[in-house]
């Protein structure tokens, strides 16, 4: 019974993946491969900007391989975040399908932001080992943890967005300013290590996303920085904020109005 | 067979009221049964059609059904405009699992859209669209048919070929129609829902339920 509703989800799931494609990038020229191209348009102009502009080492650590850790991270909040914004209004029509629900239109959306983002990690990184400006992972596992958890925060952010933007459009007039705020204090510009202490101890208590940043960049780095990371303090307040989204989630439905 | 138990269903306005457009609506269809809503504008046929299509949840009721219920076949939802015929159709096949060959097949064959269905949804006309919902539900085969308004909007070929459909090959299928236009509803239908600011009765006796409807 369960496996067979898990099946029909999977179908669902993978058949809204696969119109969202087209409905985005269209059925012509490079159709879903701009879904890994569209990150790198915005990527790799930036991270070729910071390698001009910022001197190559800052505290013993490599700045190339600091704004590639933190850029595209950052990529998939916004996406995630931009791509939740009223997702069951854009897509009222797809509940005239029983089977469709709205955690379905949801997760289509975000696995597809996830996909995309991880694509254009694997895509860059091996552009810019190729180019010699960054070494492979020291430590692979970190690395890709540290990515798990950067996602989990993404998508628990993405179903907190989703669900209250369909009830107040004060959320969409929020979402731009809070997510460039988001750019200087999540921890894409810093290690925790630089911060004074007191600042230090704050931070790692209220900005969720520092401690994935420093996981991946732990993982890519090595030993160069000391990083500071709590796995089970973030695996906790994830947990909290995931149950707040799927609560939040759950009658969106009373909200919308299929025309 | 589907059962209405009481249901109810409010909308908030703009001033933050509810307004209630359904109230307490109470009425079975049987297997084969092919029933009429009958209604003004406004009356909540439309809004009745897709609470039984589960495209929006009553506010208060229940809704139980032992058959396989279509989408609302009308003329908004259920399509992306921007995607072209054979997209829409292959998405909707992947959903409700069904060979996309078999079902290009019966639309291609019912519809006659020929090289429409490579264009966009969005840029066809009304006629058009309505025999593609109308075509797409068929060829996914559901027990009971939910058709607000559509087969008004086809061409006299078109309702030929859709009554042909529903009595001649699926005789066995249920029908709920919502449509203004007393020729199609009584080709179509053997009783009647009139609705009435909110509430609803069921008449068995067709002409008396046109009837009632004419006077409102």
């Amino acid at each position: 019974m369960l496996w067979g509703s898990f099946r029909v989800q999977r179908r669902v799931i993978a058949a809204l993946m696969i119109r969202e494609t087209y409905t985005r990038f269209g059925r012509e020229n490079l159709g879903f491969l701009w879904l890994i191209a569209e990150p790198l348009v915005f990527a790799l102009p930036v991270l070729a900007m910071w390698s001009l502009i910022r001197a190559k080492f800052e505290h013993g650590v490599p700045m190339l391989g600091v704004a590639w850790t933190g850029y595209l991270p950052l990529l998939m909040f916004r996406h995630i975040g931009a791509r939740s914004l009223m997702f069951v209004r854009v897509n009222a029509g797809l509940l005239y399908h029983r089977q469709v629900t709205i955690l379905d239109i949801f997760a289509a959306r975000t696995l597809l932001e996830i996909l995309s983002g991880y694509a254009s990690v694997a895509v860059s990184g091996l552009v810019l080992y190729m180019l010699g400006a960054i070494d492979p992972p020291k430590n692979w596992p970190l690395f890709y943890l540290g990515y798990f958890y950067m996602t989990w925060w993404c998508v628990a952010v993405g179903l907190i967005i989703g669900g209250l933007s369909e009830r107040s459009e004060l959320v969409e007039k929020i979402w731009m300013p809070f997510s460039y705020m988001y750019l200087p204090v999540s921890g894409f510009f810093y290690l925790a290590e630089w911060l004074p202490d007191p600042i230090r101890k704050w931070a790692l208590l209220v900005v969720p996303p520092l401690h994935p940043y420093e996981m991946i960049r732990s993982g890519l780095f090595g030993d160069v920085f000391r990083a500071y990371y709590d796995v089970p303090y973030i695996s906790m307040m994830y947990a909290v904020l995931t149950l707040i989204g799927l609560m939040l989630m759950r009658n969106v439905r009373e909200y919308v109005v299929v025309e | 067979m589907i059962r209405t138990n009481g249901i109810c269903k409010d909308y908030r306005t703009e001033g933050g009221r509810w307004h209630r457009v359904l109230s307490d609506i109470s009425f079975t269809v049987a297997k084969g049964e092919k029933i009429a809503v009958l209604g003004r504008n406004g009356a909540g046929k439309s809004t009745l059609i897709r609470l039984l299509g589960a495209v929006e949840l009553p506010t208060l009721g229940t809704i139980e059904q032992t058959m396989s219920i279509s989408w609302p076949i009308g003329l908004t939802g259920g399509f992306h405009g921007a995607l072209t015929g054979n997209d829409n159709m292959r998405f909707i096949a992947r959903i409700y699992n069904k060979p996309f060959a078999d079902i290009k097949d019966g639309v291609e064959d019912f519809a006659q859209l020929g090289k429409f269905m490579s264009e966009p949804v969005k840029t066809w006309s009304t006629g058009m669209r309505a025999r593609f919902a109308f075509a797409l539900s068929l060829a996914i085969d559901f027990d009971c048919y939910l058709i607000d308004e559509v087969i008004s909007a086809g061409d006299q070929r078109f309702q030929r070929r859709g009554h042909e459909e529903l009595f001649e090959k699926r005789a066995d299928r249920s029908l709920i129609l919502a449509s203004h236009q007393p020729d199609i509803v009584r080709s179509y239908c053997s009783r009647a829902l009139v609705l009435h600011r909110g509430r609803g009765k069921v008449f068995s006796d067709l002409e008396l339920a046109m009837q009632i409807y004419n006077d409102l």
